[in-house]
């Protein structure tokens, strides 16, 4: 890997531990997230008890803050990570054929996309979530097929630049076919441009979730994610700042550095600006 | 390019088509308001007397037929909860909406063009990184919790600003700042990316051959060139400043049609919702078509493409 | 000195509005949650609209402080039979038009809201009411289906419309420019916003407080506090008992708080799964610590029930004690009923405390019942709770309001075999209400929903949890006494600065 500064190296190490973090949740969590003390509410960090330290404080329900901070970055990624993978998987494929077949199948899908991104994508997912209810999966099944046409149309556009490349028509010419030719040939030219998609919309989705569970709609009490964390949290934003406060700086620093990350992507795949 | 613009608008309107009846289908899915709008304790045959009376113990295809009926008449029909015509209720909420959009995408465009270009200037320097993480950072907080942060600090504690409300410019200052940090890192992003690519172009490269600073080849080349792929993007926008603004406009008190959206499913106020969708989605396409139309204008090459 | 000068002068002139305080209050400002759906007392009846409109207009009787059934139009009333109600009315209320109130618009209103074609969702409330007649130049004569002990609850919340106006504007133009008999009168109607009403010069109980009257839409309560503190707003409700604790040291601000009619508790599904056995019902009896819920999570705001009705309400009874928090006993039926680790799907939606869902949670899991949720919107919850049983899952929060204050609206429909709301289904406990809704005898009335809660607690039909409590935020100067119905009469309201 030629040239990563010691801020990007930051930011890959941050990123990383999030995600360790999450994975090792059930063991470095020092205390059960989902076990409550109604006569340890809204303790501020520190407090000390028998069974340990409440290092960052407990919830209006007792609970260690840390725990379910440590939870909540499991589900809060998971949802993200897995609605990403959806619509991207989903938006490519669509992005890829219009791209390619054009003509009427290029008409039909992306006026589809012009339909759906037409939507106000929040007052869909809150629609659906009415009809479907707010179970995880139900959620990353939601978030992932309202944001497919985002992918769709960056795919759509790679592919008729890609296209008409000369190497293209040669291998058309060879008599590849056109499931060949998508995967192996125009498929990885393009995907440089939609991971960049692919990281912003990694970030908007950890936010969308915590929005959904601002209107009661996100991650399901009693188990945390960082948006339920904090819209709970919200009520005693002064009484009791550490519950904001830490979930807050977690998803802050977290969407950031994705998003840095997504930016340092798009000036490596960019060719325009990869040229100066 | 008569043509273009009548297959472009015939496609639009199949858009706007598919958008209505996908939530027509969706709303209905999750069930009717009847039980919302009875007492606790009405017996079986009251609820279904209302339900009755309210039309909703007709089929489905019977539903949609006779909306359809009613909107080629242009008749948006009446709210079930609030007994009064739909063009009114929507109408009523469009100049908030259209005021805190307006808002929002001066904070967006004043704050995220000039970061985008200074950061395009400064490529690889401390203050594009500096740049990128403020802006961004405005896009990396629930506006839930930044929202009620900004409200305690500006409205309780210093006194500065009302905490609510639609009735003045000032009121319309902390909303249109928090929704438009959501969109300021998108303008920045594509301000960069355009000025860098126009940077990057022999007519640049060679007048800084001659000489000219880069701030004077931005100013009177790199700008205009590069104005065009941002106020595309401004177009996309539109829509999400529109209705996406529920949590803003929730937390503001804003009396915008996104908090009117969401009261309404929430209500199962059918013809609400659609009536707001439909609005929405009108906008948003024919910002697209626009910015199509404008692109074909401008660059002969996309015209050929189409 | 220098910087609170400085926002004194930046509120001034800016902003915040009537926020310092005056020597007299010509306008009130009320934060509500949201806004009213309809200004047609006769359509919707939604807290928000209720708490508007209903100062725009009269009711036949209504309820003083204590609760109790006063008159307001009426002056008197007496049963001719079980069936036959009739009402001597004031002579000397107008309109705000001017026009006199006429014993024709009482039995006018009572006969819009009855008819089925005007589709009013309140029309459950009056459908006992079978014939309303002017029977004299200040009387009215209504006769119900049967006898109906209730009649009179119902009727403090018909509020009387002016027929001529009515007819002469249609519906849907009354209901944009409303007009009664109350103390104010509708001036505006922002719909989103505000709604600002002015007080009505002739009303004939007497001058109104406040010249003007405005109330906001603010659905985030988090915000309405911030109004309150900032004098944005002199009151709004709402509040949960966690808010009021950080605004302990603000002086210029005062809690209002009352017990409701309202009755919070457990649903317990006897049709379906691990609730079908008596011992797992009663097992979650015993192993709920409701006193711990209320004093730890509602910081001692509500007040603990008994049984499945309010203090507030007809029929309660105070001798029916119920199953004591005692998890061992729990425990025990738990085993004895072979459901150790039996899954209880719990339905919820936002509309109900999170909080007391999880504590439950916790204390039937510390006695050997796992409780997963089932989290859906108000309208689905509502669309199930009232489904088959296998929708209805087995068990669910409740928070009952009749809003009539009486046994009947409360236990009929949650219990009472063939209600959609019952899954309990108990052929004693059907005659007990059976009889008391048919009868005006308060004290056999008594006797049969004694009878009836005895029943429900020994089925353990449901756990009662509390009696709600209403929390409003008001500006110190602000004398009100909230009352159990959550009514909201700005007449009864004075600023005392």
């Amino acid at each position: 890997m030629r040239g990563i500064s010691p801020g990007m190296a930051l930011i890959l190490l941050l990123l990383v531990a999030f995600i360790v973090a999450a994975l090792a949740a059930p063991w470095i969590a020092p205390f059960d997230p989902l076990r409550q003390s109604l006569l340890m509410r809204l303790r501020p960090p520190g407090t000390t008890v028998a069974a340990g330290m409440y290092l960052l404080g407990t919830d209006d329900l007792g609970r260690d803050l840390l725990s379910r901070v440590l939870h909540g970055a499991r589900a809060s990624i998971a949802v993200a990570a897995l609605s990403v993978s959806i619509s991207l998987a989903f938006g490519t494929l669509l992005g890829l054929l219009a791209g390619w077949f054009r003509g009427w199948v290029a008409v039909a899908i992306m006026r589809s996309v012009d339909t759906m991104l037409s939507i106000p994508a929040i007052l869909l997912a809150v629609l659906t979530v009415a009809v479907l209810g707010p179970s995880f999966l139900n959620l990353i099944l939601v978030l992932g097929l309202t944001r497919w046409p985002r992918y769709t149309r960056v795919a759509y556009a790679q592919t008729l630049q890609v296209a008409t490349l000369p190497y293209i028509r040669a291998a058309e010419m060879a008599g590849a076919g056109s499931a060949r030719i998508l995967w192996r040939h125009i498929l990885p030219n393009i995907a440089g441009p939609l991971m960049v998609v692919a990281t912003s919309e990694f970030g908007l989705m950890i936010l969308f979730e915590a929005g959904l569970s601002f209107l009661g709609l996100g991650i399901q009490p009693p188990y945390p994610s960082w948006g339920s964390i904090m819209s709970v949290g919200r009520q005693y934003v002064e009484r009791a700042w550490w519950l904001t406060v830490f979930p807050g700086a977690c998803l802050f620093v977290l969407v950031l550095c994705v998003n840095l990350f997504g930016d340092w992507l798009r000036d490596r795949v960019d060719p325009r600006s990869q040229g100066r | 390019m008569i043509r273009l613009l009548a297959g472009r608008l015939l496609q639009a309107a199949v858009a706007s088509f598919g958008v209505l009846t996908i939530v027509f289908f969706v709303m209905r899915l999750s069930g009717d308001p009847t039980l919302l709008l009875v007492p606790e304790g009405a017996s079986a045959e009251q609820v279904a007397q209302l339900r009755a009376a309210l039309g909703f113990d007709r089929p489905l295809v019977v539903q949609y037929a006779a909306y359809l009926g009613d909107l080629l008449r242009l008749d948006l029909g009446e709210s079930l909860v609030q007994r009064a015509p739909v063009a009114g209720i929507v109408g009523e909420r469009i100049p908030y909406t259209l005021a805190l959009a307006g808002g929002a995408l001066l904070v967006a465009l004043g704050i995220g063009i000039p970061a985008g270009i200074l950061m395009a200037v400064h490529r690889g320097g401390v203050l594009e990184r500096a740049l990128a993480a403020l802006v961004l950072a405005g896009q990396s907080l629930p506006t839930f919790w930044s929202g009620i942060l900004l409200i305690l600090f500006f409205g309780v504690y210093l006194g500065w600003l009302p905490t609510s409300g639609a009735d003045s410019l000032a009121s319309l200052i902390m909303p249109a700042i928090a929704l438009g940090a959501l969109t300021m890192s998108t303008f920045a992003r594509m301000a960069r990316i355009s000025v860098l690519d126009e940077l990057s172009r022999d007519y640049v490269t060679a007048a800084r051959a001659r000489g000219l600073s880069v701030w004077a080849a931005v100013s009177r080349h790199v700008l205009r060139n590069a104005a065009i792929p941002v106020v595309t993007i401004a177009a996309l926008e539109i829509g999400n400043l529109l209705a996406g603004a529920v949590i803003v406009e929730t937390v503001f008190a804003w009396p915008g049609i996104g908090q009117l959206a969401i009261q309404s499913i929430q209500a199962r106020d059918f013809l609400v919702v659609q009536t707001v969708v439909l609005f929405v989605s009108s906008v948003y396409i024919a910002m697209n078509l626009l910015a199509d139309l404008a692109y074909a204008a401008i660059d002969p090459r996309i015209r050929g493409r189409s | 000195m220098l910087r609170s000068w400085t926002i004194g002068l930046l509120t001034a002139c800016a902003l915040a509005g009537p926020a310092l305080a005056q020597a007299t209050k010509d306008t009130l400002i009320v934060d509500l949650p949201g806004d009213v759906a309809t200004m047609d007392p006769h359509v919707q009846w939604d807290t928000e609209s209720y708490s508007v409109y209903r100062n725009i207009f009269d009711n036949l009787v209504t309820r003083d402080t204590s609760g109790k059934i006063v008159p307001q139009v009426a002056t008197a009333w007496r049963y001719t039979d079980p069936t036959t109600i009739v009402f001597d009315l004031r002579t000397d209320i107008t309109f705000s038009d001017g026009s006199k109130l006429t014993p024709a618009d009482v039995v006018f209103s009572i006969k819009r809201i009855t008819n089925p074609a005007f589709r009013s969702p309140q029309l459950s409330q009056f459908d006992q009411i079978i014939a309303a007649d002017v029977t004299g130049p200040a009387q009215v004569t209504l006769r119900t289906k049967s006898p109906y002990p209730v009649l009179l609850a119902q009727l403090v919340k018909l509020s009387i419309v002016p027929q001529a106006v009515v007819e002469k504007l249609g519906d849907q133009a009354f209901n944009q420019q409303v007009l009664g008999s109350g103390p104010y009168v509708l001036k505006s109607w922002q719909r989103g916003v505000a709604s600002t009403l002015e007080a009505n010069p002739g009303y004939w109980r007497g001058a109104a407080p406040f010249k003007t009257v405005t109330f906001r839409a603010v659905p985030d309560i988090a915000t309405r506090i911030a109004d309150v503190r900032t004098g944005r707003a002199d009151i709004t409700r709402g509040l949960s008992p966690d808010d009021t604790a950080s605004l302990k040291n603000e002086r210029n601000l005062q809690v209002l708080s009352v017990a409701t009619e309202r009755v919070s508790h457990l649903f317990l599904n006897p049709a379906i799964g691990p609730t079908r056995d008596k011992r797992v019902r009663q097992a979650i009896a015993h192993a709920i610590d409701r006193d711990a819920i209320i004093a730890a999570l509602m910081l001692g705001f509500p007040k603990r029930a008994d049984v499945m009705l309010t203090e507030a309400a007809f029929g309660w009874v105070g001798d029916v004690p119920f199953w004591p928090y005692d998890p061992a006993r729990a425990k025990a039926l738990v085993k004895e009923a072979g459901a150790e680790g039996a899954e209880i799907p719990f339905l919820t939606s936002p509309a109900y405390d999170r909080r007391v869902n999880e504590a439950v949670q916790q204390m039937l899991g510390e006695v050997g019942l796992k409780v997963s949720f089932v989290m859906v919107d108000q309208p689905t919850f509502l669309r199930r709770r009232q489904g088959t049983p296998e929708e209805a899952l087995n068990m669910a929060q409740g928070r009952w309001s009749c809003a009539c204050q009486d046994a009947d609206g409360v236990i009929f429909p949650l219990f009472r075999t063939g209600s959609q709301w019952a899954k309990f289904s108990n052929a004693e406990f059907d005659t007990a209400v059976d009889a008391a809704r048919v009868t005006l005898d308060e004290k056999e009335r008594l006797t049969h929903y004694r009878r009836a809660f005895t029943i429900l607690r020994d089925e353990v039909a449901a756990v009662p949890l509390f009696q709600d409590a209403a929390i409003y935020l008001a500006r110190r100067e602000l004398k009100w006494t909230p009352t159990p119905n959550e009514a909201f009469f700005v007449f009864d309201m004075k600023w005392v600065p």
